[in-house]
């Protein structure tokens, strides 16, 4: 019999005991592989949604995120500039504001983020209801509204809307403006409860009370599919220097250093908690399990078995038990990240789309790996007692006691 | 009336206007400073910026509000601050600076627009009674339609956030509780198995089933007393570790660790039943076994 057939048996000749080890096992792999898609679910379902966007290349005024740093000049020239280039695909400018619907009755007026686009072949939200945005930037009065906030207005599509918009300093007093919703649309970045809405760059001019003005947060390139991302943010910083592109991915990689890093963090301190939690324990099972059988370790040695065999058998015996428990712990993880995520996923301001939990087959592969270590450390101890059992002492010391 | 906002949207403004300058190099000498007719007006840099820009007190600097630089006016450093630690804002730049309202507005005030030398973020207002703050805030935004007026504490998003770690950091604690349950089951059935024979001959003598399993729950009572407080011990010793290292790898005066009574009380409350329950249940399977079984080899 081999030594894993022979491990097999120890296992089974005490269910109770192995099935409790393997489930212990399980539940700490299963938190630990929690981890290992919490350490980078939040970048690659970040990535996932700006790719998703069909825009690869974000360029701003400054290095401030969009919305909080100062506005484009001269975007639709800026947009155009770019559009020359033949690594770049199509540039939309966008505007970001804040607007404030006119919902009548007892509601009053309910707040909204207005998003203002240059309407092109790529767009920034997907019509579900109605028609899109017509036109190429200019006035149309015409907006699109999210599920929330076409409920929460009573509108559908066709019916008209007023709404105020907040331009900034200086422009606390702005008119009424009407417009007519097209159709219903659903943004990406839109956490489950968020009221949001888009038009034209015109139109949200229009609103500001400044017809003339060209400004706008971000504009969105994608790259013709010759050029990468990266040929193409080097070709726009080199066409507009004072203005800064990133790639999809140095967006992500921004974030991951700054806003996702708590996860990052966390996710690293319990991945370390974790492992050393599970080594101590299986050590411990182990070792208790060895010293409960060192007379019949004793035997098997007088029998014959080779100090390299028994040693064999307690790592086969180890690796059953991790082994089992980590495979376990795939679906067990699985199921309890679906759970974590939901936790989270009610924090204010998380887009509905983003996940913080995302399954990846390089998780499984670190996973495989440190459950390995894991199995191969913490038989190190019961190994080197069972390669220094004093044969005939011990036997003696059994048939004494 | 949301006291933070119009400091965090002054701040943040400031903060860009001021990383923006000393991005492009227009930081100034102190000789400038004193070269400089009239006295400069006086800004505040967070201790952050202070240290990455050289800057001290008494330094002059240039800001700006125009991304290129352009338009620029003088200040002088008249103290460097730290910045309040805000949960919140733990990722964001802390290279900041506060200015008079006035300096600012200046600076940003859009000139074609008269209005905008009286406008401002938001305002922060303290009620002599701050137990009427919702009420307060619904009279504001019922006398002037369009302003947003809301209470600075309570069902704020912001609170939202904590709410949702804090269940998060619970769901953790509740899986990591159940992964030590079934391990600590494991170790006390293999451990109470090891004495099959001594509990055989104590039965043997005549202790009763009963006898021998408050002994079995005691035990394991001050098993898991002494194994909750060393958890404690070791808790409180790496406190101070685990503060120092998110301090340092987020440049901030935050707690993110702090071991109140309330906390160590539930730890021991958690752990000493279940440590006892779980000599209780690995036991019991044993216990109702015939003596003989027990007794024999």
């Amino acid at each position: 019999m081999n030594a894993l057939a022979f491990a097999w048996r120890s296992l089974v000749r005490q269910p109770a005991r192995a099935g409790l080890g393997i489930a212990g096992v399980a539940a700490v792999a299963a938190l630990l592989f929690d981890m290992l898609l919490l350490s980078r679910g939040l970048v690659v379902s970040m990535q996932d949604l700006l790719d998703r966007e069909g825009f690869d290349v974000r360029v701003t005024a400054t290095a401030s995120p969009p919305g909080t740093g100062p506005r484009l000049r001269q975007a639709s020239r800026s947009a155009a500039a770019l559009m020359a280039l033949p690594e770049v695909d199509e540039a939309v400018p966008l505007g970001l504001s804040e607007v404030a619907f006119d919902a009548g009755g007892d509601v009053g007026s309910q707040q909204a983020s207005l998003f203002a686009a240059d309407t092109s072949r790529r767009r920034p939200w997907t019509v579900v209801e109605g028609r899109d945005l017509a036109g190429g930037g200019q006035p149309t009065g015409m907006v699109l509204l999210n599920r929330n906030l076409a409920a929460e207005l009573g509108r559908r599509p066709g019916d008209s809307v007023t709404l105020r918009a907040f331009c900034g300093a200086g422009r606390s007093a702005l008119p009424l403006v009407s417009l007519q919703v097209a159709g219903i649309a659903e943004f990406p970045f839109d956490d489950p409860t968020q009221f949001s809405a888009a038009t034209t760059l015109g139109d949200a001019a229009r609103a500001c009370g400044e017809e003339n003005r060209d400004e706008a947060d971000l504009l969105l390139v994608a790259s013709s599919e010759s050029a990468g991302a990266e040929n193409t943010r080097a070709a726009i910083q080199f066409l507009l220097p004072d203005l800064y592109a990133l790639t999809n991915e140095e967006v992500v990689a921004r974030l991951q250093q700054g806003e996702f890093s708590y996860f990052r963090q966390i996710s690293t301190v319990l991945v370390a908690v974790t492992l050393g939690f599970s080594l101590l324990l299986i050590t411990v099972l182990l070792t208790v399990s060895v010293n409960q059988r060192l007379g019949e370790i004793a035997a098997l040695r007088a029998l014959g078995f080779s100090r390299r065999r028994v040693v064999a058998d307690v790592v086969c015996e180890s690796a059953l038990m991790v082994g089992i428990g980590g495979a376990l712990a795939l679906p067990l993880g699985m199921a309890l990240a679906g759970w974590l995520d939901r936790i989270l996923k009610v924090m204010p301001g998380i887009p509905a789309e983003l996940h913080f939990f995302v399954f990846e087959p390089r998780a499984v592969v670190v996973h495989v790996a440190l459950i390995v270590a894991t199995a191969v450390l913490a038989a190190l101890y019961p190994m080197q007692i069972v390669a220094r059992l004093p044969i005939a002492a011990t036997l003696r010391n059994e048939v004494v006691s | 009336m949301a006291p933070n906002y119009n400091s965090k949207m002054i701040r943040a403004a400031a903060a860009a206007l001021l990383s923006l300058a000393i991005a492009l190099g227009l930081g100034a000498s102190p000789e400038r400073a004193r070269a400089a007719e009239g006295p400069l007006p006086d800004v505040l840099v967070s201790r952050q910026l202070a240290e990455a820009a050289g800057l001290a007190v008494g330094s002059s600097i240039r800001l700006s509000a125009d991304p290129s630089g352009g338009s620029s006016r003088e200040f002088r450093v008249a103290g460097v601050y730290e910045p309040l630690p805000d949960p919140m804002r733990i990722n964001a730049s802390k290279h900041e600076a506060r200015l008079h309202l006035p300096d600012l507005l200046q600076m940003t005030a859009d000139p074609a627009d008269p209005l905008s030398t009286e406008t401002v973020d938001a305002v922060n207002i303290a009620l002599a009674n701050p137990d009427g703050a919702r009420e307060f805030a619904r009279e504001v935004r019922a006398r002037r339609p369009g302003l947003i007026a809301r209470p600075a504490a309570g069902g704020s998003s912001e609170a939202a956030v904590f709410v949702v770690l804090e269940r998060f950091h619970l769901a953790i604690a509740i899986v990591t509780i159940v992964a030590s349950t079934v391990f600590l089951l494991a170790l006390t059935v293999m451990l109470v198995d090891e004495r099959r024979e001594t509990v055989g001959i104590l039965r043997l003598i005549g202790l009763t089933t009963r006898r021998v399993m408050s002994q079995v729950v005691v035990e394991g009572l001050i098993i898991a007393t002494a194994g909750a407080l060393f958890g404690l011990v070791l808790g409180i010793a790496s406190e101070g570790l685990v503060n120092r290292y998110f301090q340092w790898h987020y440049d901030t005066a935050l707690i993110f660790v702090r071991i109140t009574p309330d906390v160590a009380l539930r730890s021991v409350a958690i752990a000493v039943p279940l440590g006892a329950l779980a000599s209780v249940a690995a036991s019991w399977t044993l216990l109702r076994r015939s003596v003989l079984f027990l007794a024999r080899r």
